[in-house]
């Protein structure tokens, strides 16, 4: 595991193209196989599966299909055989031991003591850095508090600035068409001004960064950038903030790096709300205190929640994204109910909290009477369309048989010269063509329904299956499978309520 | 013949060794070279190689950056003298390391190039030519544009000196005295200059030259005028990738035939080796290419690390210094048990150096801690970071009309941030690795693009091509931040001009219709022309010298021209474009209207021009139609291919297409929205047309694009119908 990691995050920065297929295939011949990886933009590479090191390289002209092995000359020796979406095919034979050094780069030494020069002229170069920086404190000649222009060639600002950074949820404002949004504050603690904040996260942004560039005139030193997580998923924000004197051409990067909660789009509720129908209620063998702790990391709270003095827990919040309430109570035997009428947002809840105390099972009781009654009609629409599928697929059948004897009956009619009724013939198996096509698009149509109500039905089946954890999500899970194949709704209702028969 | 060359490293000695040049002193015993650097701090070294390690021969500091390095000696002899400038100085050295000269040359500008020729020295800065002999000012010239290059034709074959200057505005500039004695055009900004065979050819009147843009070509010097020989385009394949500027050329036999052959080095990292086969006839053939990734700054031919075996050496802008020797490298190497043996001298290399990075390492970790220290003290310290040196430009293709923008940094880049307060479209370049990002823009803050670039590890260089549309205008910035301690970020500015799709030619045709714009006011020489400076690219920042000032440019989409007369209190426009001229309008008055000048204004428009300039689009608009129905059809004509053996009943234009599908497909896609740019650039016509009669037909440009759309199947004469409605 640690190996994969390790060369996940090797490759995982490599480029801008996405790896399309990946396979294991030894090419050096040191019986250690690589880590063959096709790309969208056609380049393959093989790694070393321990470093990562590139030990082979090529390039189609289009993205690669897919990666295979075979001995597709029939010599007795496999080759790795590798397609790009154009239809070009490339074979790769591995290389002997006696070979294998010619595929090295020759220039391994020299590659060596390349990458050692670098390193050493940047460390050169830091240090030349710290030189400077004493240099010019000591002779005391440069004052900060001004723009660093071109002619300066130096960027000073006083050593002890500092960023300040918090994470709050901000509610928006209606004229300004803000929404609710969580609000990244970031403030130096002098009179330096912040020019600009990339920040570097995965998942929550429509590309990998969010940068945060006011207009010249409008700079100050605190600023606040909004966000807008469009999932739940606890998030690393790699921050970068550039600090100096406006109008500078130097800025100094504050780099720092905060966690983004979970659940930091719900916000918490402090007037009384309407209790959602939907719930999950388990018991835990834990202490509330332990439960205070989840609650107090997965959310943005201004302030950490405690336990009331006898020992319960009710927090309520509402989702910024749909204003949807949601309460988690606990009693203090640790009864937890969790109420929302999201049944994904339970799940995402149950699987976090499962994963934070370190559980290894955990059964619930689920009502979520919305999903419920969606789901019914959901199948009852899967019904219909099975039903429908039945009769057209009878349809075809029959045109099929007249399709036979019209084509005789033209053919005949041909042979005997009959031009007239092979006409006649061949016009009504027109007809009958176009009914066939019809039909069949109507069973496309028919089929696509039928597939998406399918899903719809195999994704409640996994929401329910998130509200448990363990061996319990995936008897659950198989269990739901069971009832719909003995057809079985209230089967299925009892065990996405229940987690079982 | 195929040519393999293996690289070699010899030092990286320099910490801020952006620029550094590389020449050759015979070493007459061992028939080995020499190599004399200059770098960034003023550090100038000697060196040769002896078994693999670096003998240094001497060194010698100065107070401002090495410009440049040259070598001279009396004219028949053994170049054997190291000529160097930094700052406004030139000093001379003997091999030995012996000062013989230090002269101050009271420019007022730094010099940027230098040549000598016998005991004839000439300097440049950005502007100021001068021209000393036996350090003697004998002759000075104030160019109108940047000088890039200087060179003289070899006064050995020639009797008198004839300098030849490179400048900006695509001219090269033969000199007599003080004077021009006539310019020669050049298809591109020139960057470099080299002679032709290091010789000048037979008759030493024949120069190469390198542009920015990629392209090298060679012209004769006559007395009176110049030939053009040949120029080979910037492009690596027909229709495919642009290559760099040209910073650096040489001649060397590599390919041992008896000629020399040209070695050129490029500021992408290109390394290339031509071989004439026709003499000087025509262009030469690429024989070897290869990259490294950091600008080149100098390239050198000769031996250097082994005897016997030819090496073009090079230095490059981080501070390398290279060698692509034709000694194979594998001769080290045995494989015969398995294992890849590093050779002793290598291994003692990698050795030491580890050893230095370890100590290095201690004593940063040292400086870092107290450098954290200082952030937490009380006391007010500053924290000062001195400027990274970035090499950055931005120049305009004239092919594509697109703007390439190259930064290039020291060391590794961490991230780039493009901001930008007009809207353009950047394009991806293939060969960079870096992850692109774009953010959204909130247009309360002014921005029209937010775009992220975080580099790969040991990525030095970032380019990124960008288009402009003309009559927006604005900056765009790039934050540059590398991966180095304390960590800090350069700004960067480029201004994107109103014409950004101009650029400068020196020859005028009067024969078209052309609409003027005619300004009348209370403005100086310097004011007016700072506004011209404002509109279009590729002008000098300076005031021309005289009273009246004339510049001529070329559309580089539509190739229509313009020209700008001015002088105090009065500037006249003309273009055969009404588009054009309703941008400079627009962008003036309001130029004017800041400075509070007032403008008399007047225009005169020309019907005719209109239809020139309909009559310019129309081809365009056919062959980019054309092209997107031909490419259309490869997949289907492809497949019709594949089932059939013999495709000889396709049409002769089918076959046509079939022949040449991969060819179109680049060209398809090497000009994306190119259709959309003809499109919007009618459009603009159109509504400027009506403009200047003060009719706002905003109303009817869906009508235009309908017709636009049915191009194929009407004709021209419908478009101009319909421009000429009343």
């Amino acid at each position: 595991m640690n190996i994969l990691k390790k060369i996940f995050n090797w490759w995982k920065p490599d480029s801008k193209n996405q790896a399309i297929s990946i396979y294991s295939y030894d090419l050096d011949g040191d019986g250690v196989p690589e880590l063959i990886t096709g790309w969208s933009n056609g380049k393959v590479d093989a790694r070393n599966d321990r470093s990562g090191e590139v030990i082979f390289k090529d390039n189609f002209s289009s993205t690669v299909a897919g990666i295979v092995e075979g001995d597709y000359r029939m010599d007795g020796k496999n080759q790795l055989i590798c397609c790009s979406v154009d239809g070009e095919v490339r074979g790769y034979q591995s290389s002997t031991p006696e070979t294998r050094y010619s595929m090295l780069d020759v220039n391994i030494e020299q590659e060596t003591i390349r990458e050692l020069s670098q390193r050493r002229h940047t460390l050169l170069m830091e240090l030349r850095n710290y030189e400077e920086n004493q240099r010019m404190g000591n002779s005391g000649e440069l004052l900060y508090g001004k723009p660093s222009m071109a002619g300066d060639q130096v960027g000073v600002i006083p050593a002890n600035t500092q960023l300040q950074t918090g994470l709050a949820i901000n509610m928006g404002t209606e004229e300004k068409n803000k929404p609710p949004h969580v609000e990244i504050a970031l403030a130096t603690t002098n009179d330096t001004v912040i020019r600009s904040v990339v920040i570097f996260a995965e998942g929550i942004f429509e590309g990998e960064s969010h940068v945060f560039h006011p207009r010249e005139n409008n700079l100050t030193s605190s600023v606040r950038v909004p966000i807008y997580p469009p999932k739940d998923v606890p998030v690393d924000l790699h921050i970068k903030t550039m600090v100096g004197y406006k109008g500078s051409l130097h800025y100094h990067v504050f780099e720092l790096t905060r966690q983004l909660p979970r659940f930091s789009m719900y916000a918490l509720c402090t007037v009384p709300i309407t209790q959602p129908n939907g719930h999950v209620k388990f018991q835990l063998q834990e202490r509330v205190a332990r439960l205070v702790m989840w609650v107090n990391a997965s959310f943005l709270l201004l302030e950490d929640i405690v336990a009331t003095e006898d020992g319960r827990l009710e927090v309520s919040f509402l989702s910024l994204r749909t204003t949807m309430p949601l309460v988690i109570y606990a009693t203090s035997q640790c009864e937890v109910t969790i109420r929302t009428d999201d049944m994904d947002l339970a799940g995402d809840l149950m699987q976090a909290l499962a994963n934070y105390l370190n559980l290894e099972d955990l059964q619930v009781e689920a009502d979520f009477p919305n999903e419920v009654d969606q789901l019914s009609g959901v199948l009852e629409r899967v019904e219909e369309y099975h039903s429908t599928r039945q009769r057209l697929s009878a349809e075809m059948a029959d045109h099929s048989g007249v399709i036979r004897t019209l084509v005789v009956r033209a053919e005949d009619a041909r042979l005997m010269s009959d031009m007239a009724s092979m006409k006649q013939w061949y016009g009504e198996l027109y007809a009958l063509n176009k009914d066939l096509i019809s039909g069949y698009k109507i069973r496309c149509n028919n089929h696509q329904e039928l597939l998406s109500c399918l899903k719809q039905v195999n994704q409640t089946i996994q929401k329910a299956g998130r509200l448990r954890y363990g061996k319990s999500k995936t008897a659950v899970v198989a269990a739901c499978r069971q009832a719909i194949k003995n057809n079985n709704v209230n089967a299925l209702t009892k065990i996405i309520r229940l987690g079982h028969t | 013949m195929e040519l393999t060359l293996f690289t070699y490293n010899y030092i990286q000695d320099c910490i801020s060794a952006s620029l550094m040049l590389t020449i050759f002193v015979d070493c007459s015993q061992e028939h080995q070279l020499q190599i004399v650097i200059g770098d960034h701090d003023g550090m100038v070294q000697l060196f040769s190689m002896k078994r693999g390690e670096v003998q240094i021969g001497f060194r010698a500091q100065a107070n401002k950056p090495i410009t440049r390095l040259e070598l001279g000696g009396a004219l028949g002899t053994v170049k054997d003298k190291i000529f160097v400038s930094s700052g406004n100085e030139v000093r001379g050295y003997t091999k030995k390391g012996k000062q013989f000269l230090g002269f101050d040359t009271n420019l007022t500008e730094e010099i940027k190039s230098m040549h000598i020729s016998g005991s004839d020295l000439l300097v440049c800065g950005d502007y100021v030519y001068n021209h000393y002999h036996d350090c003697q000012d004998t002759n000075y010239f104030l160019s109108p544009d940047k000088i890039n290059d200087v060179i003289t034709l070899p006064a050995e074959k020639v009797k008198s000196l004839v300098p030849v200057l490179a400048c900006e505005d695509r001219l090269l500039r033969v000199m007599r005295d003080s004077e021009v004695l006539y310019s020669v055009e050049l298809p591109s900004p020139p960057s470099a200059l080299q002679l032709f065979y290091n010789d000048g050819g037979e008759n030493g009147d024949q120069i190469l030259y390198g542009t920015t843009d990629g392209k090298i070509g060679l012209v004769q010097l006559g007395r009176g005028s110049a030939i053009h020989r040949w120029v080979s385009d910037g492009t690596s394949s027909p229709g495919g990738n642009r290559k760099g500027g040209v910073t650096c050329m040489d001649h060397h036999d590599m390919t041992g035939d008896g000629v020399r052959d040209l070695l050129v080095g490029r500021d992408d990292g290109t390394v290339e080796v031509y071989s004439y086969e026709d003499g000087d006839e025509a262009e030469p053939t690429l024989r070897f290419s290869t990259a490294c990734n950091e600008s080149i700054t100098s390239i050198q031919g000769g031996i250097v690390g082994n005897a016997g075996y030819d090496e073009i050496i090079g230095s490059t802008y981080t501070g390398w210094v290279f060698g692509l020797t034709t000694e194979p490298m594998d001769r080290h190497m045995t494989s015969e048990s398995g294992v890849v043996h590093i050779s002793q001298e290598s291994r003692q290399k990698i050795q030491k150096l580890r050893g230095e990075i370890d100590s290095l390492q201690q004593q940063v970790l040292k400086e870092r801690d107290r450098y954290q220290a200082a952030t937490q003290s009380q006391f007010p310290g500053i924290s000062a970071v001195p400027f990274f040196s970035v090499n950055d430009k931005m120049t305009l293709n004239r092919s594509d009309a697109s703007y390439l923008l190259s930064l290039e940094v020291q060391t590794a880049v961490d991230n780039v941030l493009l901001q930008s307060d007009v809207p353009i479209d950047l394009l991806d370049v293939e060969k960079n690795s870096a992850v692109v990002s774009y953010s959204t823009c909130d247009p309360e803050s002014g921005n029209f693009l937010l775009a992220t670039y975080r580099c790969q590890a040991n990525t030095t260089r970032l380019e990124v091509r960008i288009r402009t549309i003309e009559g927006q205008y604005g900056t765009l910035q790039a934050y540059i931040t590398p991966r180095l301690q304390p960590k800090c970020c350069q700004v960067r500015q480029y201004r994107i001009k109103p014409l950004s799709l101009h650029s400068r030619i020196h020859t005028f045709d009067p024969n078209r219709p052309y609409n003027v714009l005619t300004l009348k006011g209370q403005f100086t020489l310097p004011e007016i022309h700072s506004w011209v400076v404002f509109c279009l690219p590729e002008l000098p920042e300076r005031t021309p010298a005289g009273e009246q000032a004339e510049f001529t440019f070329v559309s580089t989409f539509l190739d229509t021209q313009l020209q700008c007369q001015y002088e105090a209190g009065e500037a006249v426009f003309r273009s055969d474009n009404i588009s054009t001229i309703s941008i400079l309008k627009d962008v003036l008055t309001k130029e004017a209207t800041r400075k509070k000048v007032r403008l008399d204004i007047s225009c005169e428009v020309s019907e005719e021009s209109v239809v020139h300039a309909l009559h310019l689009l129309h081809p365009r608009l056919e062959a980019q139609l054309m092209l997107a129905k031909q490419v259309s059809l490869i997949d289907a004509l492809r497949e019709v291919a594949a089932h059939e053996s013999d495709t000889s009943f396709l049409s002769p234009e089918y076959q046509n297409i079939l022949d040449k599908a991969d060819n179109l497909q680049t060209q398809y896609r090497k000009q994306p929205c190119h259709l959309e740019r003809l499109y919007g650039m009618i459009t603009d016509l159109y509504i400027d047309k009506y403009k200047f009669k003060g009719i706002n037909v905003k109303s009817r440009v869906p009508q235009l694009l309908e017709i636009l759309d049915n191009y194929g199947t009407l004709e021209l004469q419908h478009l101009i119908n319909f421009f000429q409605a009343p």
